[in-house]
């Protein structure tokens, strides 16, 4: 099943005859501001499946309609450090992670605005995203731990380099509108395996990241057994995967972009730069082999 | 005026006569989800509560103190966000550049509460005091002119860090989010209530122990100017806490049944109990290696990173 968060705050699915409204689904969720409705709605959608797919098949179909963030505020938003092994042999590096600002979220046809400050680089950072369900306290590392996920979806970690003070940039991630997200979130029955989707995404048509789940050096269950070992997990959470840097390059001011994960569905957004600053265009080979050659510098 | 939740989540004023005045009845009107939603609902109504609830406060005639049970006064913050470091620590270093990290909002520690160790292997695990403020309403690009008055209220935070895991050379700051190490209390005190701001005595006791003991005169950047960085950044909602950073001069282990009080002088202060199932030990007392090794900081070129 594949739910989406219509522009106007509808709940829907989307099926092969187009969007099916099931909103009444969840009407006696009640929610604070909009933005904080899907976690409540993902709490109950666990045990509310069979009457949304029900309503989902006898429902009148509509053309598919603008859609926001399936999730447009999470609770938490939690992002792996690297974790591709991208022509690595040997050790797997330790595992690590980090959160970043929730507000940064938006969804398919946003429009990401780079911010005044001075970073090296604006890059993206293609990851396959999952969606939490339900609560969650020290998983195991094993297929049980899917179950409290909602599903999967597309996201993007626009990462601006370069900033704050100490290892990489976490910083740089958190700026409102860098973290593009959807469209829908994609049920894990959909998806007969995490590790083996083909994550593209490419600026203005042209290819820039492409790459397979398959080489993570955590995976999906990993990650979530190693993230409920620190904090609980609670509905509409969303955890980033991590990227493969071979094939990352500049965003700018006009640029297209448009991501894509195989049986996920595509995600689209565009880039504003109220400063209109130049950045050499393609690949960041640069970055790509300094990662490829890493010894723990990164 | 004084804010604190407590007993079976009443939210309540602290009164001048150190009496907790039950308030909730006000909040009903705004039908609140659930407990977490009880100071937003305060926050973002003030202006239409406060007399009343300064009425109440000055009237007193409420449960003692030492009569009620007092919890974080907010049940899950909307974000918590933590300055690096920002304390000068006794050197005339130049100030270094601003930094921000997100710490988990799940399983926060209130007064009497317990911290509890995890089982990873962390090389210690450290109190941070901070003073700590409460966003008033939404916020971003904010001017440091403007930025003060974004601030609801201040309280008092313990940012417990287990050091050491994790990636080398990465610092995810991972280790400050583990359930139950977000702590903080007694209660929000209004701006007007703590005196000046920049005169608050910072001190953690270990079982009676003296550990942090440092002024906010030390701050490296004043609240205003991280209010502007950070809202230059994110959006801030009200009910985000944020965190003005620590002194690491005595910061110390936080171990197995160790009774931690954390203390603001214009605000309060609030326990917290250590467990740890695995009855690790640590060296008692100041880590100085850590005291040593932040002093030295900043003296030169801070290290650009670099890579996702």
């Amino acid at each position: 099943m594949r739910l989406v968060l219509t522009a106007d705050d509808r709940i829907g699915v989307q099926t092969d005859n187009g969007f099916v409204d099931t909103s009444s689904v969840f009407d006696d969720i009640r929610f604070r501001t909009a933005k904080d409705r899907m976690p409540r709605v993902l709490a109950v959608f666990h045990e509310r499946r069979s009457q949304l797919e029900e309503l989902a098949q006898s429902g009148t179909a509509e053309p598919m309609p603008a859609l926001q963030a399936p999730v447009p505020r999470p609770p938490k938003l939690i992002a792996a450090f690297g974790n591709y092994r991208e022509g690595m042999d040997g050790d797997r590096q330790k595992q690590d992670l980090f959160l970043e600002s929730p507000e940064s979220v938006i969804g398919p046809g946003g429009t990401v605005v780079l911010p005044a400050h001075e970073a090296t680089i604006f890059h993206h950072e293609a990851e396959l995203a999952l969606i939490v369900g339900k609560r969650a306290k020290d998983l195991p590392a094993d297929e049980s731990a899917l179950d409290v996920l909602a599903g999967y979806s597309c996201g993007i970690d626009v990462s601006g380099r370069g900033m704050g003070r100490i290892g990489p940039s976490r910083i740089g991630k958190s700026f409102d509108t860098f973290t593009p997200l959807g469209p829908a979130i994609v049920t894990t029955d959909e998806i007969a395996d995490p590790q083996k989707l083909q994550v593209t995404l490419t600026v203005n048509g042209e290819p820039r990241q492409n790459y397979s789940t398959d080489d993570m050096e955590y995976s999906v269950v990993e990650i979530l057994s190693y993230v409920t070992g620190f904090m609980t997990l609670v509905p509409g959470d969303v955890l980033i995967c991590g990227t493969n840097h071979q094939g990352l390059g500049a965003m700018q001011d006009g640029d297209q972009i448009s991501m894509s994960i195989e049986g996920i569905g595509d995600l689209q957004v565009s880039v504003s730069d109220p400063h209109n600053r130049d950045w050499q265009r393609g690949i960041d080979e640069e970055m790509a082999a300094r990662v490829r050659n890493r010894a723990g510098s990164r | 005026m004084r804010i604190a939740r407590f007993d079976d989540d009443r939210m309540g004023v602290v009164a001048s006569d150190d009496t907790v005045v039950d308030i909730t009845d006000l909040l009903e009107q705004y039908d609140p989800l659930d407990a977490a939603d009880l100071l937003p609902d305060l926050i973002t109504h003030f202006d239409e509560l406060k007399s009343e609830l300064e009425s109440r406060s000055a009237s007193g005639g409420g449960k003692s103190l030492d009569d009620v049970d007092l919890h974080s006064p907010l049940a899950r913050p909307t974000k918590i966000i933590c300055m690096i470091g920002n304390y000068r620590e006794g050197t005339d270093r130049p100030q270094q550049i601003m930094d921000i990290f997100f710490k988990s909002p799940e399983g926060i520690s209130g007064d009497g509460d317990t911290v509890i160790l995890p089982p990873h292997e962390a090389s210690i695990f450290h109190h941070e005091a901070e003073i700590a403020l409460v966003i008033g309403k939404e916020s971003k690009d904010l001017s440091r002119d403007d930025a003060m008055d974004a601030i609801f209220g201040y309280t008092v935070f313990n940012d417990v860090s287990a050091r050491g895991l994790g990636r080398e050379g990465i610092n995810s700051f991972l280790g400050k989010s583990f359930d139950t190490f977000a702590g903080f209390g007694p209660w929000i005190s209004t701006p007007d209530e703590i005196g000046e701001l920049y005169d608050q005595h910072i001190t953690v006791h270990v079982d009676g122990e003296l550990r942090q003991d440092y002024n906010t005169s030390d701050i490296e950047r004043p609240i205003d100017e991280l209010l502007a960085y950070i809202s230059s950044i994110t959006t801030l909602n009200p009910g985000d806490v944020i965190c003005c950073g620590t002194n690491h001069q005595g910061l110390g282990a936080m171990q197995d049944g160790d009774v931690v009080v954390t203390s603001v002088s214009g605000i309060g202060s609030f326990t917290l109990n250590v467990r740890d199932s695995d009855a690790r030990q640590w060296q008692r007392g100041v880590d100085e290696e850590m005291a040593a090794r932040v002093r030295a900081q900043g003296q030169e070129a801070p290290a650009q990173g670099n890579g996702g």
